[in-house]
């Protein structure tokens, strides 16, 4: 394997982010690029402690134990993501400073929302560009676009007491 | 009629005084217990008659211009089912018309016809994927330069300009839609509205006359396009973003393409003004990121490579 070569060919990244500290949280290929197709630099494994140097697309580069290369942008949980929710607070600040609720640009501070005014023209307009499934359809199918069966994925923390939905039978009626 | 009781006035008053408290759980049961209550006796007897679930005639056009109370829908319906957790797709159809033609006045459509008919296509495939197909799916660009995107109940779906310039292909924005979808299917709108509705329906059933559904509609998504600043839950986004991976996955796209959005937006600097809404809404994005990783895990691992669709997307100038 030419390890040594790889890691200096992976040099120039896209989107440095610095070198965060992460965690592989699943078994992962290390790739040599971002890319299903690249070449397989390393097997690395879950739990290993890596540095994040970058991102691309769907992709994240680490480091790990010297070698560097691409896995999966979810396959890596970065160790500031990993404060949970009840951190955000301490997140925010400690990565980017002073969260300042500062009034939007044009048209969408919270302002100009709540004092909106229903548009009928443009809700008109809205209806006017619709499209029927037999356009989406055939649109998907011309870019070779095929439905596939994947399962919904659960909730990994699911929270009984976040009082997010009150009482309703909207799940469990028709 | 019997004459209202004293007590349930009393509990009522009480009720319009606790509303710093409303978080209280006890309190909103009593309070909906009171308002089923009195939804009861105001019953329209006709309304009895008809089956609550209306058939679904899910591709017919809505009013395109304001909307207007269809007559067999008394208003007390609307407000009960909305309490209730039983409206229709016509029910969720007239809030979110409302909700969207607001939001239509605080940022207009774009005015690139291409660009709307392209963004309709990608989403309703995407849409087409969930367990609610025959919504009367909208979907716009609008045109402002924030960084975001909307959804209103019955299927109503919108993206910033300044979110989409930002997206490199088309399954990108089928993500960044999907999400969206994600928020309709699971009506995390209504929801939040049935939540807060039970206090402020206090005050139009008892208190100030409601002359017309339109009103009454807006008197429950509050003021102008406010309930999209206002934002749901954490959890109602760490959702979406589960299922906007997954339908994008369903459509044939790169499974990772939502991520990969959400990874772009977390590299924008916390102090601009343009996701100051996003991020006061929502999670922020590495939070949601690590979050959409756990749920992933390696349940996606057999899933064949998606497409991103780039030779096509529609760049906006």
């Amino acid at each position: 394997m030419n390890r040594k070569l790889l890691v200096l060919l992976l040099g120039l990244v896209p989107f440095p982010v610095g070198a965060a500290p992460g965690t592989l949280i699943k078994d992962e290929d290390l790739k040599s690029s971002p890319s299903a197709t690249a070449a397989k630099v390393a097997s690395v494994a879950k739990g290993s402690s890596v540095d994040v140097l970058a991102r691309e697309g769907g992709w994240t580069q680490i480091r790990v134990g010297g070698r560097t290369g691409w896995v999966r942008i979810l396959s890596v949980r970065s160790s500031v993501g990993a404060t949970g929710a009840g951190d955000l607070a301490a997140l925010t600040s400690r990565r980017e400073g002073q969260v300042v609720a500062v009034a939007g640009l044009r048209g969408l501070s919270e302002e100009e929302l709540k004092s909106a005014r229903f548009n009928a023209q443009e809700l008109a307009l809205m209806d006017r560009y619709k499209v029927d499934q037999t356009e989406a359809t055939g649109f998907a199918r011309a870019a070779g676009l095929t439905a596939r069966q994947v399962a919904y994925l659960p909730d990994p923390k699911p929270t009984s007491s976040s009082g997010g939905t009150g009482n309703n039978v909207w799940e469990f009626g028709q | 009629m019997k004459p209202f009781p004293m007590h349930l006035l009393h509990l009522v008053f009480c009720g319009l005084l606790g509303i710093g408290l409303a978080q209280a759980g006890d309190f909103e049961d009593a309070l909906k217990a009171v308002l089923k209550e009195k939804l009861k006796g105001k019953e329209n007897p006709q309304a009895l008659a008809t089956p609550p679930q209306q058939p679904v005639k899910p591709t017919a056009p809505a009013q395109p211009t304001a909307p207007t109370p269809p007559a067999e829908k008394p208003k007390d319906q609307l407000l009960k089912a909305l309490l209730q957790g039983k409206t229709s797709p016509e029910e969720e159809v007239r809030i979110g018309q409302q909700i969207a033609g607001n939001l239509l006045g605080a940022a207009p459509l774009v005015r690139d016809e291409t660009l709307q008919r392209y963004v309709n296509r990608v989403g309703l495939w995407v849409a087409l994927q969930s367990e609610r197909p025959g919504l009367p799916w909208r979907f716009g660009v609008i045109d402002s330069d924030d960084i975001n995107a909307f959804a209103a109940p019955g299927g109503y779906i919108f993206v910033t300009k300044g979110l989409y310039r930002r997206l490199n292909n088309e399954a990108e924005l089928a993500g960044v839609l999907a999400h969206e979808v994600g928020h309709v299917i699971r009506r995390h709108h209504l929801k939040l509205l049935q939540k807060s509705q039970a206090i402020a329906a206090v005050g139009s059933l008892f208190g100030s006359k409601v002359s017309s559904e339109d009103q009454l509609i807006q008197n429950i998504i509050g003021n102008g396009a406010e309930v999209v600043a206002r934002g749901l839950d954490k959890d109602a986004e760490y959702e979406a973003d589960r299922i906007g991976v997954v339908l994008t996955a369903r459509a044939g796209y790169d499974v990772y393409a939502l991520p990969a959005v959400l990874a772009d937006i977390g590299h924008v600097a916390k102090g601009d003004k343009r996701v100051s809404l996003l991020f006061k809404t929502h999670p922020h994005p590495e939070e949601r990121l690590g979050r959409l990783a756990e749920a992933v895990g390696d349940l996606l691992d057999n899933v064949p490579e998606g497409q991103s669709v780039a030779s096509r997307f529609y760049r906006l100038r």
